[in-house]
């Protein structure tokens, strides 16, 4: 035991234990200084650092809830709306697990939604952050599908009928589409099956894939240190010690923060669970209180509103928008391969492309497309890091008229969400039309605008106030 | 005949368009009675004398009762028809088969009835049916003879008529932008009811309080232990904050 | 450290106040958090009504009948003992374990059942039918004589084919026995002379 620290023999008996468990396991001390009280943040934090804290508190929270609920809960199409009401009337307490989970759900994408638009504005997806992004993105992704899963459990007609939708969306998929919606359903409609397997993929499946993903983001995020409201890498400049000036240890510094942070979170997420757990009809859907009946749709299909958005980007894409599309495609191809010098093969290969593209779009219904573009409204979320050109990361130092786009892209985020809840009308078609083409437009056409307008001046050390 | 005009209170308009959610009459305001326990019994004592007939409430227990103040006798005494024993749930005793031959739909389950009825822009649920309770009227071409403004062309009969007596809605067709619009004006007592209407409102704000309570028997528990939490997280949110000014007081 | 923190080796005096306040308060709130977590495990309100009281019309038994019924999930017996059986009782005094009924009376030996017959009317014998030693189901011997796996001077009674426990006619355990108890008497009133209820007593 050559490599044992030792302790005085005077040592406290807490220090003692301390060194015990330090001589035995020594990769848990290092772990708690690397990432706790030797991980330097920059101290310039502002509002928008605590979403992450806050969404790994609402992740604990749901896990714990759900599994409770889960001691309760039935899996069975037959049952499975009982037991929800069980656990609200029967169960001692189960009303409050029930909220806790079902505004947890809300709450997990209020705060997931305001920490990407942190992301967002203060350019954290940038060199050398991307694999945080991606992995951030890949946890966005699974969240959605959790949340959908989890969603048919009650058996609810919101949830029955959401699911159908969903599920069917993917028989639109060209010749393999109706077999893959049967694989999924593991029927010919969403029935017990699909309950069953939806209920182990929200249960265990995503959860774990969730576990490990927010490790990797964690992990990826550590190694290169975090960045900051001003977007100025601190570890450039470092003091004599080779910490970086302008950085103060996560614990205790920000741990206190953090918990300042959750206390007030936990009296919006308590007002919401005690006073409002229906939330207008947004968090627990008025329909959903009415057993699944495969045989009558309610009037309204709507998703859960954190799906509204991108299920208005869907209802766009109707015929005529596919004629859009397509001259959107090809005005793109034609000026990339008119703009930009590159080999002629590989305009040669754009051209041909976007031939097979069109032709695509022309003889595959607008449902796809509709999909697709859906879909392709996550997906292009993967791609920020490598389409924003900014000289510079974050918005503060950006020209004016950003901030002008960035705040018009959010507007329009939230209309394509209101409208999403609303029941299909010629004036909202119109409307999610331009959202969609403005959405798409701003990621897709980044590379040209984000170069444009004169940047400030980036200062070396952060913009910071003494509290 | 004696004919009686009265006009319901605020809210009741025209006769809407199909963009509506049932296609009916625009929803009253319900009197919220969850607090008091006198309307909670009462309303419980309708419903389950008048609705359990057909209509089942599967989730919710006899012995819940004892929340709104009733004992275990009482409920034993007066509410217990279908089952003797107190801890069973409010299971109708008709068989769904012979309902839906009769009514041409199984009578829904009431439970939740009172959450699931809710639209934003229109009302909640219990404005529904506190709406719905009141706005029966004769019709010869029903097969039950009854039809009903909140809820056009359903097939439940009005089961409360010998309270409320028979009435029929008045239209009144005016000129509006070049055609003709029936504007529902109020309504004609057509035989009376053990109940006048003021009676009868009372008692429908009764049942769909109590229907209300029924949808979510933890409401009132749920607030009042909000305020205790709300008021706990309050001084830990306050001690949060003076830590936090504490240590970051350090930082220059 | 860097230039940008003063003060770091003193712990303030204000740094520690706020700290055990902080850490007081969360000790609290994480206290109250898992009481309705914890009583979720509580048997609910289905659990309750499932458990409830039983009631048994008892009319139609005959003298030397035996009924069961179901309370808890557990097997309920009511016996009408009959008049050899109940003066069989004081015969088998000295082959049992515990004749007084003295082994721990509150699980096993209502206040209104510590007495001779085990009963509060001594013809109408009710005990759980589960033998106390692992939980099988003794089967009915009420013949008295000598029978297989029982003493030639047998009186009536009960015996377990799981390991061999046998009880009397009162559910007295007999000495020498695996079984370590006589059999629960289950808490329990007579609404009427007809009607019993299984599940509840008169001090319930």
């Amino acid at each position: 035991m050559a490599d044992f620290k030792e302790v005085s023999p005077n040592a406290s008996a807490g220090a003692k234990l301390t060194n015990w468990f330090e001589n035995r396991v020594p990769t848990a001390f290092d772990a708690y200084r690397v990432h706790m009280s030797e991980y330097y943040a920059p101290k310039n934090f502002n509002f928008f650092y605590v979403f992450g804290a806050l969404a790994m508190l609402v992740l604990v929270i749901q896990i714990v809830t759900g599994i409770f609920l889960v001691m309760h809960y039935k899996p069975d199409a037959a049952l499975a709306f009982a037991s929800v009401e069980y656990i609200m009337r029967d169960v001692p307490w189960g009303w409050l697990i029930r909220y806790m989970h079902s505004t947890g759900a809300s709450m997990f994408f209020v705060v997931i939604y305001l920490h990407m638009y942190r992301g967002l504005i203060y350019g954290s997806y940038r060199k050398p952050r991307e694999l945080v992004w991606l992995f951030g993105c890949a946890i966005f992704l699974c969240l959605m599908a959790e949340a959908f899963m989890g969603y048919l459990l009650p058996w609810g007609q919101m949830s029955y009928w959401g699911a159908q939708v969903i599920v069917n969306l993917f028989a639109a998929v060209p010749f393999v589409g109706p077999d893959l919606a049967l694989l999924i359903r593991g029927d010919y409609v969403v029935g017990d099956a699909t309950l069953n397997r939806f209920f182990s993929f929200h249960v265990i499946a995503v959860p774990l894939v969730l576990l490990g993903l927010v490790v990797a983001h964690l992990m990826a995020l550590h190694d290169v240190g975090s960045n900051n409201p001003d977007g100025i890498e601190i570890k450039a400049t470092k003091g004599p010690d080779g910490v970086p000036l302008d950085g103060i240890p996560f614990h205790p510094y920000y741990s206190v923060h953090d918990v300042f942070a959750v206390s007030m979170f936990l009296m919006v997420f308590s007002a919401i669970i005690f006073f409002a757990p229906e939330f207008g009809g947004y968090f627990l859907e008025y329909n959903n209180f009415i057993p699944a009946d495969p045989l009558q749709t309610p009037l309204h299909i709507a998703p859960v509103w954190y799906f509204t958005p991108y299920y208005s980007m869907l209802r766009a894409i109707t015929n005529e928008m596919v004629y859009v599309l397509i001259a959107c495609v090809l005005g793109g191809a034609l000026l990339s391969v008119v703009k930009f010098k590159m080999p002629a093969i590989f305009k040669g290969v754009i051209l041909v492309g976007a031939a097979v593209v069109v032709a695509m779009m022309l003889s595959i219904d607008a449902k796809f497309w509709g999909v697709v573009a859906m879909g392709g409204a996550v997906v292009i979320l993967f791609f920020l890091p490598w389409l924003d050109n900014c000289a510079v990361k974050s918005i503060r130092y950006r020209p004016d008229w950003h901030k002008y786009m960035y705040g018009v892209f959010v507007i329009n985020f939230v209309i394509l969400a209101y409208l999403g809840t609303q029941p299909p009308s010629a004036i909202g078609e119109r409307v999610s039309q331009v959202g969609t083409l403005f959405y798409f437009g701003f990621f897709l056409l980044m590379p040209w605008w984000s170069r444009l307008g004169d940047t400030k001046p980036v200062p070396t050390r952060v913009n910071f106030v003494a509290h | 005949m004696k004919k009686i005009l009265l006009t319901l209170i605020a809210a009741l308009g025209f006769v809407v368009s199909a963009q509506a959610n049932t296609g009916g009459i625009a929803w009253d305001k319900a009197p919220n009675k969850t607090n008091d326990l006198a309307a909670l019994q009462n309303g419980a004592k309708l419903f389950v004398n008048y609705c359990l007939n057909c209509h089942s409430a599967a989730f919710m227990r006899f012995n819940r009762l004892k929340d709104i103040g009733l004992s275990e006798q009482q409920i034993k005494d007066n509410l217990l028809f279908t089952t003797e024993k107190v801890g069973e749930t409010m299971r109708s005793a008709i068989d769904p088969r012979q309902a839906k031959a009769w009514f041409g739909a199984n009578p829904p389950d009431l439970t939740v009835i009172a959450r699931s009825r809710s639209a934003a822009g229109q009302g909640t649920g219990a404005d529904y049916l506190y709406t719905y309770l009141r706005t029966f009227y004769p019709d010869d071409t029903k097969a039950t003879g009854w039809n009903n403004l909140a809820f056009p062309n359903v097939s439940m009969p009005h089961v409360l008529w010998e309270l409320q007596g028979k009435r029929a809605p008045v239209y009144e067709t005016i000129s509006e932008h070049g055609h003709e619009v029936n504007i529902f004006k109020g309504w004609e007592q057509l035989t009376p009811g053990t109940m006048t209407s003021a009676q009868y409102d009372l008692a429908m704000g009764d049942l769909v309080s109590y229907m209300q309570w029924m949808a979510e028997p933890a409401q009132n528990n749920r607030i009042r232990v909000g305020f205790g939490v709300m008021l706990f997280l309050l001084v830990m949110t306050l001690f949060a904050w003076r830590l936090n000014a504490a240590y970051w007081k350090d930082i220059k | 450290m860097s230039e940008t923190l003063v003060d770091t080796q003193k712990f303030d005096s204000s740094k520690r106040t706020w700290l055990i306040a902080s850490t007081c308060a969360g000790a609290v709130g994480v206290g109250a958090v898992a009481v309705p977590f914890v009583s979720t495990f509580q048997p609910s309100e289905r659990a309750k009504a499932a458990g409830a009281a039983v009631e048994v019309d008892i009319a139609g038994l005959k003298p030397g009948e035996k009924l069961t019924v179901e309370w808890r999930g557990k097997p309920v017996w009511i016996v009408r003992r009959t008049p050899e059986q109940l003066t069989a009782l004081t015969k088998v005094t000295n082959q049992l374990a515990d004749p007084e009924s003295k082994r721990k009376p509150d699980e096993f030996t209502p206040v209104y059942a510590r007495n001779e017959g085990r009963s509060i009317k001594p013809e109408f014998f009710i005990a759980v039918g589960i033998c106390t030693h692992l939980g099988c189901s003794p089967s009915d011997k009420f013949q008295p004589g000598p029978q297989a796996s029982l003493p030639d001077d047998w009186q009536g009674g009960f015996l377990c084919p799981c390991h061999g426990s046998t009880f009397d006619m009162a559910g007295r355990v007999y000495k020498n026995k695996p079984a370590p108890d006589n059999l629960e008497v289950p808490p329990h009133m007579y609404l009427s002379d007809s009607k019993l209820l299984i599940g509840e007593d008169k001090k319930a």
